[in-house]
């Protein structure tokens, strides 16, 4: 939601978004560089930042015979390109997700995009535990606590109420139990 | 239409409009080369997937409140640059970013 308002603000403002995110369940390609490498990926349309990108694959090439991409490498090509960029949006989706030393280096690696590129924006979504890393190094971090407000509740189950395949299982006090108990126990949560 | 999924139906990796004659493109071999040297992940898919389950308008209280709307407007370095949206699994974390 967050990322399709940006992208929509994107057609009217000079700035540019990318999304990231971090999945317990994809442990092996995730790496620190595969994640900030996603950054580079989203914005190799651009054309200032396609020309970086293209010499600093072209130099891991010849140097290292395909040497693969690495944080720092991340962090030059936009320093290189800091001047061009527009303002950069950064998403990343559930950091909480990651082990704890990727999550380290992410956090170093954007504090670093951060210091060269002071407009930069970021925002992270992850479980509370992570709250004291993240506040650790941004201290002045805004925090949203998220829980399921009460009218979102509501409207998703009279959607799915209303897309019934068997309407006919449905009756009135049921259905009044339904949209009484569920928000109840969610809000519980 | 929001600019990525323009950009989607192209078959390319951005979430951003804007692409050049220059730009690298999966369309060629280098290019796809390139951007799997990048990253080999891609969260194109699973972004379309979130975005078409989620309800229109479920989360937006979000955008809604002063903390985003400080951490969006901000055009300057003053305004601290990380915006934490936290909460237990299930809450829908995912659906809000």
């Amino acid at each position: 939601m967050v990322i399709d308002n940006l992208c929509g603000e994107a057609v009217r403002k000079d700035i540019a978004v990318v999304g990231l995110y971090c999945d317990f369940l994809a442990k092996q390609a995730q790496s620190t560089a595969n994640i900030l490498g996603l950054m580079l990926k989203q914005l190799a349309s651009k054309e200032e930042v396609s020309k970086h990108i293209q010499e600093a694959f072209k130099k891991a090439k010849k140097d290292f015979c395909g040497r693969a991409l690495q944080p720092p490498d991340v962090v030059d090509i936009l320093k290189a390109t800091i001047t061009s960029l527009p303002r950069l949006f950064i998403c990343i989706d559930a950091l909480d997700e990651c082990t704890p030393k990727i999550r380290q280096e992410l956090i170093e690696s954007l504090r670093e995009i951060v210091r060269v590129l002071p407009g930069a924006r970021i925002f992270v979504t992850g479980r509370p535990h992570i709250n004291h890393e993240v506040v650790t190094c941004f201290s002045e971090a805004l925090c949203i606590p998220l829980s399921p407000a009460h009218g979102d509740i509501t409207s998703y189950l009279e959607m799915r109420l209303d897309s019934d395949t068997d309407p006919k299982a449905m009756d009135v006090e049921l259905r009044a139990d339904i949209m009484r108990i569920i928000p109840e126990k969610v809000s519980e949560m | 239409m929001p600019s990525w999924h323009q950009q989607l139906a192209g078959g390319t990796n951005s979430f951003n409009l804007t692409s050049t004659a220059n730009s690298i493109s999966e369309g060629d071999e280098e290019g796809s080369q390139i951007l799997r040297w990048l990253s080999p992940l891609d969260p194109q898919q699973r972004h379309q997937d979130v975005r078409s389950d989620r309800l229109n308008s479920v989360g937006n209280w979000v955008l809604e409140t002063s903390e985003f709307r400080k951490w969006c407007d901000a055009e300057d370095g003053c305004v601290e640059p990380v915006l934490f949206c936290y909460g237990n699994p299930g809450v829908g974390k995912t659906y809000v970013r």
